[in-house]
């Protein structure tokens, strides 16, 4: 029994010994590796520290200061757009007014000439009309005066020669009939 | 007597497998658990709360670094188990 | 009882699960490719040089002639800087921790390309998966969130801030301070160089695994009588070329995580606990 348990651990510590001698452990680090382990990173640290970094900080202030310019010029473009376009709005506003404006005058102009000829066509009718009937009062005062003149001659006429004559009926009936017909001859003859 | 050694060796050689699996695989099972509910916990955060992702990330990362560590404890025990 | 024991140590006939050996490269004399001795340079540190290198000839070319209108590689180093300048340093820090930018952003890159080492052809090892470069990378992490720290606060009020952080109750303290101390100068950088490098161990094991097994299976197509075992290599290389997208996630993911935690702690021991 005992000489078993010795056997158990005698074989125990061969094991342990073919262990410390056999395949390292991969848990454990190696000197040789983390030597160059430490170059490597170094390496890469030396330059991207060095060189990759102070460039990469100086182009993108580069292109930050780049974009900052962009921006400020769009935004001065930006305004000066804003403020043509409001001049601009503003001259369309005016143009629109002027030409409502001229719109109306002429309206207004169209409609004074309108009336005004108008009135001056009525006043030429009507004066038209006046003189027409001036003319002809001034004709009708004419006949009556001609007219007039000559029934007081006829009538001093037929007056004779009724006191001239032997005044009998026939005679007197004969004499109007006469003096009718010479009226009416001599209006027929006018 | 030899067939005791015998059966010893064999003991030897079939237990150490047995026991760095053992070794590695009870250490696993809490920190599994454990970040598990860990990022469950972190998405349903973030989830509820998406302008707070980039905190709760960085305190989710911590906590299964530390979590994390315990299953690590393990993995580097079976291997030094032999 | 024996004989079960040895059938269930035994792997299977033919085919072997690559396991831990795959990451074997410092220590051997017969994998150095450039000199000799402990310190030689082999495959994983050719890359990490090549790496270094590659990603420096990158920003290099991408800076040159730096145009306003950033195009091709510009715009990409660009993108790549804008990321964590966005996505960390504004989001965690704010505009007081652009000063570290240089750094977050060298962390990053430098991660992600070594993580995405394992999924490009023919590299196909991410040299993240070493503990070395996690290791390194935590250990700068962790002097440089203290020396800020002691910096920004002083050191004793950079002590006090972290070993005593105000608003808790006195007697809380005998139980706070430890586990302050023990997070803060030993758990941060051992789980961040952990993370990263369990992440890609794990990550590129499976890849390997699945890749193995595709050929051990495709391998049976000139089997006579067993060329019927063929057919499942399709699922292992479906398996494997879901596993390749999701380890291009993972590389970004954990160059990521390493870059904002990073910043997290130097963001902590800038501003002390408000």
């Amino acid at each position: 029994m005992l000489g078993a348990i010795a056997s158990i651990g005698l074989l125990a510590a061969e094991a342990a010994e073919e262990a410390a001698a056999g395949p390292e452990n991969p848990i454990l680090p190696d000197l040789a590796e983390m030597i160059f382990g430490t170059l490597a990173f170094l390496i890469v640290f030396g330059v991207l520290a060095r060189y990759a970094f102070p460039a990469l900080n100086r182009i993108l202030a580069e292109r930050a200061a780049r974009i900052q310019g962009e921006m400020e010029r769009a935004e001065a473009a930006r305004t000066e757009a804003d403020r043509v376009l409001a001049e601009y709005r503003e001259q369309l506003a005016g143009a629109r007014e002027e030409a409502n404006r001229i719109i109306e005058e002429a309206r207004r102009t169209a409609e004074q000439l309108r009336r005004d000829l108008q009135a001056k066509a009525e006043q030429e009718a009507q004066a038209t009309v006046a003189r027409a009937q001036e003319e002809i009062r001034a004709e009708r005062d004419r006949v009556f005066d001609e007219l007039r003149a000559q029934v007081a001659d006829i009538a001093v006429e037929l007056a004779g020669r009724v006191v001239g004559q032997a005044l009998d009926r026939a005679a007197h009936e004969r004499l109007i009939e006469e003096y009718i017909d010479q009226v009416a001859g001599s209006n027929g003859s006018r | 007597m030899a067939d005791l050694a015998l059966l010893a060796q064999e003991a030897v050689n079939v237990g150490v497998p047995i026991g760095k699996g053992l070794v590695y695989g009870l250490a696993a099972i809490g920190p599994g658990i454990g970040i598990g509910f860990l990022v469950g916990k972190a998405v349903e955060a973030m989830a509820r709360q998406p302008e707070a992702a980039g905190m709760v990330r960085t305190t989710m990362f911590l906590g299964i670094a530390f979590t994390e560590a315990l299953a690590l404890f393990g993995f580097v025990l079976s291997f030094i188990v032999s | 009882m024996t004989g079960l024991l040895a059938v269930l140590s035994t792997p299977p006939e033919g085919f072997h699960a690559p396991g831990t050996e795959i990451f074997q490269y410092a220590g051997n004399p017969e994998l150095c490719l450039i000199g000799s001795g402990p310190l030689c340079i082999q495959k994983v540190t050719l890359l990490m040089l090549l790496s270094a290198v590659a990603i420096s000839a990158f920003f290099l070319m991408a800076f040159r002639a730096p145009r306003l209108v950033p195009r091709g590689v510009q715009g990409v180093a660009e993108g790549l800087v804008d990321i964590v300048r966005r996505g960390v340093v504004l989001e965690v820090m704010g505009p007081d921790g652009l000063p570290f930018l240089p750094l977050l952003t060298t962390l990053f890159v430098f991660i992600w390309v070594n993580n995405s080492l394992g999924i490009i052809p023919l590299i196909q090892f991410p040299t993240t998966s070493r503990m070395a470069i996690p290791a390194v990378l935590a250990g700068l992490v962790w002097l440089v969130f203290n020396v800020v720290g002691i910096v920004k606060q002083g050191g004793l009020g950079y002590l006090k801030n972290v070993l005593f952080p105000p608003g808790v109750p006195a007697p809380i303290y005998v139980l706070v301070t430890p586990i302050e101390f023990v997070s803060t100068f030993l758990v941060r950088p051992l789980t961040l160089a952990v993370r990263l490098g369990a992440n890609m161990i794990a990550g590129h094991l499976i890849l390997t695994i699945f890749a193995v097994g595709c050929w051990y299976l495709f391998s049976h197509l000139w089997t006579p009588g067993a060329d019927w075992v063929a057919g499942f290599g399709v699922f292992s290389f479906a398996l494997l070329v879901f596993m390749t997208g999701f380890e291009v996630l993972v590389a970004f993911l954990q160059a990521y995580i390493f870059t904002m935690l990073t910043a997290v702690y130097i963001a902590g021991a800038m501003h002390p606990e408000h």
